[in-house]
């Protein structure tokens, strides 16, 4: 278990981490996502003792590692924390072989060589690198070397994994491979994990739990649902590429919550009475946004919406459409639809989308 | 008014002409620049190596045996080999711990302290020779101090050593701090992780990952602790068995004995080549190479 209460830090003068409160539950993996520089790195370094922060605490597996109980400031060494850490880079000891690499934080345990060299070859098992203990690091393949970093840090049994974007000190073509692998391992290992990333397919391949870091503090933790449908804040919809509607509640009309955006255009959201009068943001996945050159009369909670296309990107599979409303509404589809309906930019066209999908939030007051 | 299919030709093969013209031209100067820039490569790269063949070609092979017995030559290498060891461990002992505190320590006007130890690098050596002798002779800095214990430092083997360690150290220092600075830091870290004790992890990890840049740069300094000529000479003075090393001896004997100091500029020679090879294998060398 990780718990952090309300952790600031500074860097020259300029905050990095400010008022920060997270907890990651006992065996649970979570995936701490945020673009680059929003602080994942400086977290993952105050909880493993290698950064001191300037308030608040730190707890891991109900221990204080860092803060102030009572009078008592407490402050523990990062070899005393319980933690393994898995690094950016490659950080196995270059002037040592696999074996003696993993096998270095068992020379500190006080346990007898034998002991040392069973527990090695475990360690060596688990990551399948048996055949290699006897190599030196550079002689291995990133994701190997990745591994072996794994096992060596699993060595003084951690209760608590680090990983800070493992993924990038392996070559890209191996990447998939190698996440697969981790993946595999941590799910055996039943460790609680914190695993950081800027890629938005890896935080949720990795992880059931997700933890979406930004503006200094953490912004949403849920589940893969909870992130994509009930996204909380602008911050987490612009990096989730959703669209982004600033709007206000009106009324509530039928067991729906109307809601007007740029004062021309209503639309229907699930109810909610706490909401009205009120100043909202409104997200909606681009992919839950289907479109038709005819009006669909068949349910009146469905917004259906007049707008004219703008934009038409493809890739590999999909098409991104950004279609006019009074305001760009992004879409995303398969080309092969693009294809049957025959549209193109400048076509007017109509918008669909259930009121079920369209997330509603009243901003918090963010200093 | 359309041309002639005949004239469309033409204009290709005007077209064409001038482009290969060009083309050719900048093959010309290609290789121009090629031919001109061996010929700078050539005469550069000669007149950095005829010297030191200039000096082999002295050396008369039948005269080895009874150099070897030449009391002058003996007395230098045996003085040279002397004082550049002690030199060479006391800048071990001086620039080792110096150099790893400037690599793993930040403190304010670190860069004028870096700065200082570069300074003896490009000195020149006889103000080296004239800075020394303004401390330590007995009218010099620190003189009265020497005086009070009855000591005088010029004119002894003391002060060889002391020039060669004021001219040699800094290049121990500066390999020592490449050493400790270009390791990862995320190695060290896990390290710290892995272990609780800091001088464990410098002794595991640190000391070895720095030990090559230690090695080379001991040498290196061995090496111009060898070749000390300027400051020596100035500083410590030439008195032969006292402070007349190799170098002050070759210069000695330009004129009285010319075999004997060709002898003695070849000991030198092959001392900076080994030592060069050493350095640039101790670089390549990859951790899991085979010996």
């Amino acid at each position: 278990m990780i718990k952090i209460e309300s952790l600031s830090k500074l860097f020259n003068e300029k905050k990095v981490v400010e008022n920060l409160t997270l907890e990651v539950k006992r065996k649970e993996v979570m995936s701490l996502l945020g673009p680059n520089g929003s602080g994942k790195t400086t977290l993952l370094n105050m909880i493993a003792g290698l950064l001191h922060p300037d308030s608040g605490n730190i707890y891991i597996n109900n221990t204080m590692v860092y803060g102030t109980n009572g009078t008592k400031k407490v402050n523990l060494k990062p070899s005393e924390r319980k933690i393994g850490y898995v690094f950016q880079t490659i950080s196995l000891f270059p002037h040592m072989k696999i074996q003696d690499n993993i096998a270095y934080g068992l020379k500190s345990l006080h346990i007898s060589q034998s002991e040392i060299k069973k527990r090695t070859n475990t360690l060596l098992d688990f990551v399948d690198l048996t055949e290699y203990a006897l190599l030196y690091p550079n002689q291995l393949s990133g994701g190997q070397q990745q591994r072996a970093a794994l096992a060596r840090s699993l060595a003084t049994e951690p209760q608590v994994i680090l990983l800070d974007e493992p993924v990038s000190a392996v070559d890209p073509q191996l990447r998939e491979t190698f996440r697969l692998d981790l993946k595999k391992y941590l799910q055996k290992l039943e460790t609680t994990t914190l695993y950081v990333t800027h890629n938005l397919n890896e935080a949720f391949m990795m992880a059931d739990k997700i933890a979406v870091m930004g503006n200094r503090h953490i912004e949403q933790v849920g589940d893969r649902t909870e992130i994509f449908d009930k996204t909380q804040s602008t911050f987490v919809a612009k990096f989730l590429g959703l669209n982004i509607f600033k709007g206000k509640a009106i009324k509530e009309q039928n067991g729906h919550l109307l809601i007007d955006i740029n004062n021309n255009i209503s639309v229907l959201s699930t109810s909610n009475p706490e909401l009205i009068g009120k100043n909202v943001t409104i997200t909606i996945k681009p992919e839950d946004i289907t479109f038709s050159k005819t009006q669909t009369t068949n349910q009146n909670a469905t917004n259906n919406i007049l707008g004219v296309i703008t934009e038409m990107v493809q890739t590999r599979s999909t098409t991104q459409v950004t279609i006019d409303l009074g305001f760009p509404v992004k879409t995303r589809t398969t080309s092969t639809e693009i294809k049957n309906l025959g549209v193109t930019v400048g076509d007017k066209i109509y918008v669909t989308f259930n009121f079920s999908e369209v997330n509603v939030f009243s901003e918090k007051e963010s200093t | 008014m359309t041309p002639p299919p005949t004239n469309v030709k033409q204009e290709d093969i005007k077209t064409k002409k001038p482009k290969q013209k060009t083309s050719k031209i900048s093959q010309i100067l290609d290789k121009t620049t090629t031919a001109f820039l061996m010929v700078i490569v050539v005469t550069y790269i000669s007149f950095l190596t005829l010297p030191i063949i200039a000096v082999f070609l002295k050396l008369d092979i039948a005269q080895i045996s009874t150099q070897l017995q030449n009391q002058g030559i003996i007395q230098a290498i045996e003085l040279s080999l002397y004082t550049a060891l002690i030199a060479t461990l006391c800048s071990i002992i001086l620039a080792v711990p110096t150099g790893y505190f400037l690599a793993t320590r930040k403190f304010y006007g670190k860069t004028v302290i870096d700065t200082l130890m570069d300074l003896p690098l490009v000195l020149p050596p006889a103000v080296a020779g004239i800075a020394l002798l303004y401390t330590f002779a007995p009218g010099g800095l620190l003189g009265p101090i020497f005086n009070r214990f009855g000591m005088i430092i010029p004119g002894y083997m003391g002060a060889v050593i002391i020039a060669q360690i004021f001219v040699a150290s800094p290049f121990l220092i500066k390999s020592v701090k490449i050493g400790f600075e270009n390791q990862d830091q995320a190695v060290y870290n896990s390290a710290r992780i892995l272990t609780g004790s800091r001088i464990t992890v410098f002794f595991t990890i640190s000391f070895p990952l720095a030990i090559r840049a230690i090695i080379s740069g001991t040498l290196i300094t061995w090496a111009r602790s060898m070749g000390e000529f300027g400051a020596t000479l100035m500083f410590a003075g030439n008195l032969p068995g006292i402070t007349q090393t190799m170098p002050l001896a070759i210069y000695n004997m330009l004129y009285s004995d010319p075999i004997a100091g060709v002898m003695l500029s070849i000991v030198l020679i092959s001392i900076s080549f080994v030592v060069i090879v050493i350095v640039k294998l101790l670089e390549q060398k990859r951790y899991g190479d085979r010996k």
